[in-house]
């Protein structure tokens, strides 16, 4: 079930997602990412945040993510500290319906990172694990 | 007054500084983000604030910085309902610890409560907080009656003061005084005349007036108004009547609130439409940090910041005049300006820097006041108090890392007879080490007391909704499940470490350092809490060089030698030095990228000093261009970006210059050659 608080309605690699507020530090207009000087998965490069590098998360790199990545506007920043590139931002939710009943789909390839699926009126968006997607990230480096 | 203890009272200066900072914030109207991070702000500070006075060895403050971080707690659960007075209430009661802190300074004794002016506001607050989940409303908190007396109603009186007041009835309290001969027989026709007025809700003990002897009773009394004439006092009997709570001060809305969940359930509405598009708020991230220094590195910084700025005059005047006989000297200035910043730049570095033995100052006396509070002797062995952590992270580890070291005492050691039941020594055994570990500073609080109970934090777990039904789980996960917000299997909350709310906040600080906090134990054996705080900034001596289409620099501290030669040079080649052959790889390669086929005309000799005597490695790392040395300041990547071999990055004019990791740079480098041999 999700927490009460603020969820924002965005939009990355072409699908519609909640992200919560309360796990998130701030939202940026988008700005270039400088990229790394190797390869490390999941990361495009990183950003400058308040005098320290930010990684940024690439979207192309999460599981079964179609490959074309749409110009970001804005970044959200999560408390994680890692940088969301995200395609629109499209409104802030003070609350999200109970999710029970309405569990990932199956062969999802975010199901890695996605908390749940939350009704907002008739439609259903997935709410974004920060800690999922970061503890997906660590594997990744791992297994790297 | 301990002049050990300096430091401490300066913090706890500096905490009350930025609590009237925040709750000036507060007073004006703000968006809730800002609302929830103020709240949040002084919810530590409170915190700090307890534990820091348990130190100084000052129950009573640390008790009332115990009671103001239960009301800043409610609020940022959301469970406290603003009231038009609320934040002059708080702003009273940190100016009231503010106070009488500036009195323990002078050396005064502790008073019996500090927050005696706004004890019935405060307790007005504890009432109109939102019950916790499955909790009912209790406004008892709203008598104006010392804590003590409060405690020692029972659950059904709490009740019937809370019903009474949400009813609109006022309590008054009627402190009687009676001979010890009759106090039984004038006590019954006492209670029998106010029952007749009003509803006794309960009799408790009371403070015998000054002067007086004989026995004294509080008769709490839920009524309009009390005609205490009726009553009939004999003479010598001393009444005293006040209202103890006024239901005035309720809010309406929670008036209705309650009302509402006592009547059946409406029909559930139809979900609420989506809203429309807005702009996402940006809530600020920054906090106010203190540094306090002496005040002649101030003084030198202003005097090297002034000799850049004549450098910059000197520049300037240079190029408006055109003067084609300065020739390269305003290139020249330029060079000693870029100098000179960098000397600001590490001084002020260095002013961030301090000794990890500044942290360990604060631990040592609190284990040994904890130690004697609790009754459990304990062994402090403290390692690595001579590395060095910036200022400001070493500030916001502090709290954190005491709160730790509290639980491992409060929670983690158990009693001498417990350990001796368990064949363990009486005396508990905490070991806290800092240690470098690459990019990061390792802290390990390892005790050897009882570990964590797994299966009570599965129990808990699965109980909050934590963990998925019938989903096996792991001992990292449970671990782990601690630092979730509101997670406690502790029934009673401790003076010395809480209830187990603190750990959500730890977990907080510490990744807001980018660090990481992990917990591993073992039932009865022991339990290790580790964190691993990156070290931020640093000034580092480099060679620059090109590589490909980005720029590097490469520690001084390892290069032996740069070569630029006519001949080109591949990866897995040799060149000779000195008449030693030595292996060449190409940097573009130790980086995981192609092999440029052109090879490389110049490299860069990397030695690893070994301990072993004469034994050393050496490599020639194959780079495009060699441009120069200096010294740069490098900002250490955080883990999720990390590349292989590489210790950071430096912001430059033209874009980011990478910084070598040496020793992973060689290890890279012998990697790639012998996967070389391997496919030749």
């Amino acid at each position: 079930m999700p927490d009460p608080g603020s969820y924002i309605l965005a939009r990355a690699m072409g699908r519609d997602i909640l992200l919560e507020a309360s796990q998130l530090l701030e939202v940026l207009p988008a700005v270039p990412v400088r990229p790394l000087p190797g390869p490390v998965p999941g990361i495009s490069g990183v950003i400058l945040h308040q005098g320290e590098f930010l990684p940024v998360l690439d979207w192309a790199g999460l599981p079964g993510t179609p490959g074309q990545v749409v110009w970001a506007t804005a970044l959200a920043v999560l408390k994680r500290r890692l940088a969301l590139p995200l395609e629109s931002l499209d409104g802030v939710l003070d609350s999200v319906g109970e999710s029970s009943g309405f569990s990932v789909a199956d062969g999802d390839p975010w199901e890695e990172i996605v908390a749940c699926i939350c009704p907002v009126g008739e439609a259903r968006f997935p709410l974004l694990d920060a800690d999922k997607l970061v503890a997906w990230l660590h594997h990744q480096r791992a297994r790297h | 007054m301990d002049s050990s203890f300096d430091d401490v009272w300066a913090e706890c200066e500096d905490l009350f500084g930025q609590a009237r900072q925040t709750l000036a914030t507060l007073k004006e109207p703000q968006p809730a983000h800002v609302i929830q991070a103020s709240v949040n702000a002084l919810f530590r500070a409170t915190h700090t604030l307890k534990g820091m006075a348990g130190m100084l060895g000052f129950p009573v403050f640390s008790k009332a910085a115990h009671r103001m971080e239960d009301i800043f707690d409610l609020m940022r659960k959301g469970r406290l309902r603003s009231t038009d007075s609320l934040v002059e209430t708080l702003g009273a009661g940190i100016e009231a610890l503010e106070s009488g802190l500036a009195g323990l300074k002078r050396g005064r004794p502790e008073p019996d409560d500090y927050l005696e002016g706004v004890r019935r506001e405060l307790g007005e607050l504890e009432a109109l907080a939102r019950p916790a989940d499955g909790a009912e409303q209790d406004l008892s908190a709203m008598l104006d009656l010392p804590e003590e007396a409060r405690k020692a109603l029972s659950d059904y009186e709490r009740g019937r003061v809370t019903r009474a007041l949400l009813d609109g009835i006022p309590v008054h309290g009627l402190a009687i005084c009676l001979d010890f001969a009759t106090f039984d027989e004038r006590l019954r026709a006492f209670t029998d005349g106010l029952g007749r007025q009003a509803e006794l809700i309960s009799t408790l003990p009371w403070e015998v007036p000054e002067g007086r002897e004989g026995l004294a009773f509080l008769l709490v009394v839920a009524g309009a108004a009390l005609e205490v004439d009726s009553l009939a006092p004999v003479p010598g009997e001393v009444l005293a009547v006040r209202m103890l709570a006024d239901p005035g001060r309720i809010p309406g809305s929670l008036r209705a609130e309650v009302q509402a969940e006592a009547a059946p359930a409406p029909p559930p509405e139809p979900p609420p439409a989506p809203p429309p598009s807005e702009p996402v708020p940006a809530p600020s991230s920054q906090e106010s940090e203190v540094l306090r220094l002496p005040a002649q590195r101030v003084e030198a910084l202003e005097a090297r910041l002034m000799d850049v700025a004549q450098l910059r005059d000197a520049a300037s005047g240079m190029l408006r005049q055109g003067d084609a006989r300065t020739g390269e000297a305003p290139l020249a200035v330029l060079g000693q300006m870029e100098e000179g910043l960098l000397d600001v730049q590490k001084a002020l570095l260095q002013m961030r820097m301090v000794k990890v033995e500044t942290l360990f100052a604060r631990v040592e006396p609190m284990v040994k006041s904890l130690s004697r509070e609790l009754g459990k002797p304990v062994k402090l062995a403290l390692q690595g108090g001579d590395l060095e952590i910036e200022r400001g992270i070493l500030g916001r580890l502090v709290e954190p890392f005491l709160h730790l070291v509290r639980n491992a005492l409060d929670h983690g050691l158990e009693s001498p007879e417990a350990r001796k039941s368990l064949g363990k020594g009486e005396t508990g055994s905490l070991r806290i080490s800092a240690s470098q570990r690459g990019r990061s500073i390792r802290f390990d609080i390892r005790d050897d007391g009882r570990g964590f109970d797994l299966a009570k934090i599965e129990a808990r777990g699965r109980a909050m909704g934590l963990l998925k039904p019938g989903v096996p789980t792991t001992p990292e996960r449970l671990h782990r499940l601690t630092l979730e917000p509101g997670f406690s299997t502790m029934e009673r909350a401790s003076q010395v470490s809480g209830r187990g709310v603190g750990m959500d906040i730890v977990r907080e600080a510490v990744e807001a350092l980018g660090g990481e906090l992990m917990l591993s134990s073992e039932w009865k054996r022991g339990s290790l809490v580790r964190l691993a705080i990156p070290l931020s900034r640093a000034v580092v001596g480099c060679l620059r060089v090109r590589s490909g289409r980005q720029t590097f620099g490469i520690p001084l501290s390892h290069v032996l030698r740069v070569h630029m030669g006519h001949e080109s040079l591949r990866g897995g080649s040799h060149v000779k030095i000195l008449g030693q052959d030595l292996p060449f790889e190409s940097l573009q390669v130790c980086l995981g990228q192609e092999d440029p086929p052109e090879g490389h005309r110049a490299y860069v000799l990397l030695s690893q000093p070994s301990t072993v005597a004469g034994a050393s490695l050496e490599i020639a790392l194959g780079v495009d261009e060699i441009l120069g040395r200096g010294e740069i300041l490098l900002r250490s990547l955080p883990e999720l970006a990390q590349v292989q071999g590489v210790m950071g990055g430096s912001l430059q004019e033209d874009g980011i210059l990478w910084v070598l990791d040496p020793e992973a740079m060689l290890g890279l480098a012998m990697d790639s050659l012998m996967r070389r041999v391997a496919h030749a």
